[in-house]
């Protein structure tokens, strides 16, 4: 590239020294050293011009740059470098496909009917084996169900409290500010009760997972029969989705397993979407509120910008236009 | 350029109404800028959010 | 804009040359000339660097006559070169500036209704979203919504038979719900509270005067009184002796102050008491 350019400076200073030398006898001694430059520039073929031009160089960058991330994106790795892995790809799990939730978008909401039925699902399947220990009744309130309906639901489990005047513990009706029950008394029992696995809480299991919402629909929709060679010890399920492919849990969601009220037909993905929906929406609940503020905040903070740029512009406009002009004094015999 | 004029006469000429008229407008703002989003928000997600589909759940004894 | 090329090429004899001895020259300047009288000088001036010192040899002369006489010969080092002043910038009688009215505004007056008017809107926005960050923040200092859930206890009326006490626990402390006969209403109507050792009547104590709600926290030293004991037929505290009255007022020992009455509304339409 520099030899490059410097045959083309050379061919220019070429062409210019005879007029320049014409033009101003006094600096000839000096054009000849810019022409001895001139003598050792090569002559132009077509193809060495093709080879030389700047847009050859530019467009073979960009292909061979393009080609390299096209490749990185498509296998994951750099091309003609070799890696070597401890594990298996099956041992991190199949990854789950992009899937178009309904409050997908950045100003999308929840869909609430939504939430409504996965709170369904996750109460008539779900509560059996997991807990949702950070979501109280009161959290249901405005969002999937009504005050009255979240307070039946709430008196229809028992809650310990106390010590009472006697000065022991007694039970009552739920109230709003419960959280929602455990399946399990504690931790060992529920490994007890799953062959020593232990079903996670599922309050935050959206933001838990590694592929969030897609994961868990995936996992929950992916059960298949175990492939050719793979085997899965007694108790465990064969899930692709799930990393290192055997899973405690059984595939549970079936078609029709539960009834919705509002006449939706409940398949496994319906109920599947329904759940994880209201998963994300107990891992997230702040979703709407927030994408409503990031909308303000991206107008107002836009709009500061452009008008600050404007006001720096007129602010400095007088600065650089400014013309300072030397003013003699009159006055010499100072 | 005749309103131009009146506008600066009425609002930027006295450093004192120009003040004011920044921290009411800001006032006038806040409300107006919410409303708008606000509106927009649910226009945007039409049908998802609870209370469009509250009515549903209500019971009669309520209302 | 107009700068109009305007080269010029002068030919000067140098000013300055260097000696053969290898110490500059200024053979036009006047170097006899000292420079005026400086009262700020610090002492006699050194060796001047534009004269050839001594050593270097020269003609040395006394009163007696010459006294030596040196040459040094060298061959210039330095050759002589022809230096060209060059000028690109146009000399003119009046200096030239480039034209800037493509620059002004074409109307003073919207200009600066303009500039006035996106400070304005700078200060606008700014105050705008100032005032919400504050508000947020000031927000995270109020009770987290947890705690506000369970700031509200509801009672049901209807399960407290007339004449009968019940203690309920609402923020950790113990609340009385006494449901008064009309006797008891009207002995605590009846009583001269003017000269109680804290004033207050009945009807300030109570929204309805059948229900008596108060904290059962002693105004003394918080203990929790003991119900229908006591001289008064009210509250009595075990602990100093305290004796309330069937209206929760201080009327005998220690206790400065009539049992607290917390905020609390009748929810008619479910016969409750919301407490909170």
């Amino acid at each position: 590239m520099l030899s490059r350019q410097l045959g083309a400076g050379a061919l220019r200073n070429a062409v210019s020294a005879p007029s320049f030398r014409l033009k101003n006898p006094l600096a000839a001694p000096r054009a000849f050293a810019q022409v001895r430059n001139a003598s050792s520039a090569s002559s132009s073929s077509p193809l060495e011009s093709f080879l030389n031009s700047r847009i050859t160089l530019v467009s073979v960058s960009l292909f061979t740059a393009g080609s390299v991330a096209w490749y990185t994106h498509l296998y994951g790795s750099l091309p003609f470098i070799s890696q070597v892995h401890a594990s298996h790809a099956s041992d991190e799990g199949l990854h789950p496909p992009a899937y178009p939730w309904s409050h997908g978008g950045p100003l999308d909401t929840f869909d609430h009917a939504s939430i409504r039925r996965g709170y369904q699902v996750y109460r008539e399947v779900c509560a059996a084996c997991h807990s949702l220990d950070r979501i109280a009744w009161r959290n249901l309130v405005g969002v999937s169900h009504t005050t009255d309906e979240v307070k039946a639901m709430a008196e229809e489990i028992e809650y310990q409290d106390g010590p009472n005047d006697q000065g022991e513990m007694f039970m009552r009706p739920g109230k709003l500010a419960d959280y929602m029950p455990p399946p399990y008394a504690n931790e060992e029992a529920a490994r007890a009760g799953n062959a020593g696995a232990l079903p996670p809480d599922l309050s935050l299991i959206v933001k838990a997972r590694h592929g969030g919402p897609d994961y868990i629909f995936a996992l929950l929709t992916g059960y298949v029969d175990a492939p050719a060679g793979v085997e899965v010890r007694e108790g465990m399920n064969y899930n692709p989705f799930f990393p290192g492919g055997a899973i405690g849990m059984a595939r549970v969601l079936f078609d029709g397993l539960v009834e919705f009220e509002d006449g939706t037909p409940a398949t496994t993905s319906q109920m599947a979407k329904d759940v994880v929906t209201f998963l994300h929406w107990s891992a997230e609940p702040e979703l709407d509120e927030r994408k409503k503020n990031g909308i303000k905040a991206v107008i107002l903070f836009s709009a500061l910008t452009l008008i600050s740029l404007y006001v720096k512009r007129f602010k400095w406009t007088p600065l650089k236009n400014r013309k300072i002009l030397y003013d003699p004094p009159v006055d010499k015999t100072h | 350029m005749a309103i131009s004029t009146t506008i600066y006469n009425t609002f930027f000429r006295r450093n004192s109404v120009f003040v004011a008229t920044i921290f009411t407008g800001a006032f006038a703002f806040g409300i107006g800028f919410d409303t708008a989003v606000t509106t927009f928000y649910d226009r945007w997600n039409k049908g998802k959010q609870w209370k469009d589909i509250r009515d549903k759940y209500v019971q009669p004894a309520d209302e | 804009m107009a700068f109009n090329g305007l080269k010029k090429a002068v030919t000067l004899t140098p000013s300055v040359r260097t000696l053969p001895s290898g110490v500059p020259a200024a053979p036009l300047l006047n170097l006899a000339a000292r420079a005026p009288a400086d009262p700020h000088a610090h002492g006699a001036s050194g060796p001047r660097s534009d004269v050839a010192p001594r050593w270097a040899g020269g003609v040395s002369r006394t009163s007696s006559g010459l006294v030596s006489k040196s040459y040094i010969t060298l061959p210039s080092t330095t050759p002589f070169t022809a230096r060209f002043i060059h000028t690109s910038v146009a000399v003119k009688s009046a200096p030239e500036v480039p034209d800037f009215s493509h620059y002004r505004a074409n109307d003073n007056d919207s200009n600066r209704a303009l500039s006035y008017f996106m400070v304005g809107s700078l200060g606008l926005v700014s105050a705008s979203v100032a005032k919400s960050t504050v508000t947020e923040f000031l927000k995270t200092m109020s009770a987290s919504a947890d705690v506000l859930a369970l700031a509200k206890v509801e009672v049901e009326l209807a399960s407290i038979p007339e004449g009968k006490n019940v203690v309920i626990k609402w923020r950790g402390k113990p609340v009385f719900i006494r449901h008064r006969t009309q006797a008891e209403i009207d002995e605590a109507r009846d009583t001269k509270w003017q000269s109680l050792r804290d004033p207050e009547s009945d009807e300030q104590r109570v929204k309805k005067p059948e229900w008596l709600i108060m904290l059962g926290v002693c105004t003394h030293l918080g203990c929790v009184p003991i119900g229908e004991a006591g001289d008064y037929g009210g509250w009595f505290c075990p602990c100093h002796g305290s004796h309330y009255d069937i209206s929760g007022r201080a009327r005998k020992g220690p206790a400065p102050l009539n049992l607290e009455i917390p905020a609390y509304d009748f929810n008619d339409a479910e016969g409750k008491v919301v407490i909170g």
